[in-house]
């Protein structure tokens, strides 16, 4: 039982220690408490064979915010996959509401990604 | 002479201050412009244009050939509708890009809207006649692909002359995907662009 418990919490350090090579982040700190980021999903369009990413938010405050978010998409060797979704695009976000953001990679190669939320 | 010294001496003065006074210029970062708003199209307009469109056909599915395959795609007619001198290919360009970079299509330039985009397609097959040419590294008939879909759309402005004087102007970027086979359109998207400025802006 005691081989059990040191193999799970191995086996959790390591996961824990993994690099987190996709992932969501709030860029400036000003906004980082009024907006909440709730759930990440992912999955592999069965048609197109394109990674899609959704990210469910919510705005926090009382006020209306037009914020901006990027992505950049990554292959599976780390490299950088040049994309017009790089650029900066302008995400409206209601006060006490959720906010969206669906994004469909730029081809198949395209497995990780660095998503960016600014004001 | 005195006085005639002293004038000329005050107008390069005078040109000396002036042109120290004036703007500078800089060059625009275009990953995060945060330079003011035109009430014309610029460049900003057009990636936020394309990139919409983009998205949207890849999220519609209309790209995505069941044999996995790439569509041939050819570029048709982009009217300019607004009152301003636009290249629709500022538009165009990036589209085909990025959907040539999804893998899903291939883009034809032996035939568009107005003729052939590369027209040495044609002309290189003209050397079938000229004996000075190696035949055998003269392309054969029936090599040419023909296209599956069509690209074709129409840029909109429409100015409306608000109450307290000021001015609104709407870009519509109004793109469809046709199939070719059926003449079916596949996917169709629009993204409006919204501007308010001076009524003395003049946005042409």
């Amino acid at each position: 039982m005691r081989k059990w418990i040191w193999l799970v919490a191995i086996v959790l350090l390591f996961s824990a220690c993994a690099d987190k090579t996709s992932y969501v982040k709030v860029v400036d700190d000003s906004i980082k408490g009024d907006i909440a980021i709730e759930k990440i999903s992912e999955r592999i369009n069965s048609e197109s064979g394109l990674k899609e990413l959704q990210v469910l938010g919510e705005n926090e405050t009382d006020k209306y915010m037009k914020l901006r978010y990027r992505v950049v998409w990554f292959d599976k060797d780390g490299f950088e996959i040049e994309s017009i979704a790089s650029n900066w695009v302008e995400l409206p976000v209601y006060k006490n509401a959720n906010f969206t953001i669906h994004i469909v990679a730029p081809n198949k190669n395209a497995v990780d990604y660095r998503l960016f939320i600014n004001k | 002479m005195k006085r005639f010294t002293t004038i000329i001496l005050s107008a390069l003065l005078a040109a000396g201050l002036m042109s120290g006074c004036a703007d500078k210029t800089e060059r625009i970062d275009i990953h995060d412009d945060k330079g003011d708003q035109v009430m014309g199209l610029d460049y900003r307009d057009f990636n936020q244009a394309a990139a919409e469109a983009v998205q949207s056909m890849l999220k519609s599915g209309a790209l995505d050939k069941k044999s996995g395959d790439r569509y041939v795609l050819a570029i048709s007619r982009v009217t300019n509708d607004t009152m301003q001198h636009i290249d629709t290919d500022q538009l165009i360009k990036k589209i085909r890009v990025e959907l040539l970079r999804s893998g899903k299509v291939v883009v034809t330039t032996a035939v568009s809207a107005n003729g052939a985009e590369d027209k040495m397609s044609k002309q290189a097959r003209e050397l079938r006649e000229d004996d000075e040419f190696n035949q055998r590294t003269v392309q054969e008939k029936g090599q040419l692909i023909a296209p599956d879909m069509s690209l074709s759309g129409k840029i909109l402005q429409r100015n409306v002359r608000m109450d307290d004087g000021r001015q609104q102007v709407e870009y519509y970027f109004m793109l469809s995907l046709t199939e070719i086979k059926t003449g079916l359109a596949w996917w169709e998207g629009e993204t409006i662009i919204g501007k308010r400025g001076s009524g003395k802006s003049v946005s042409w």
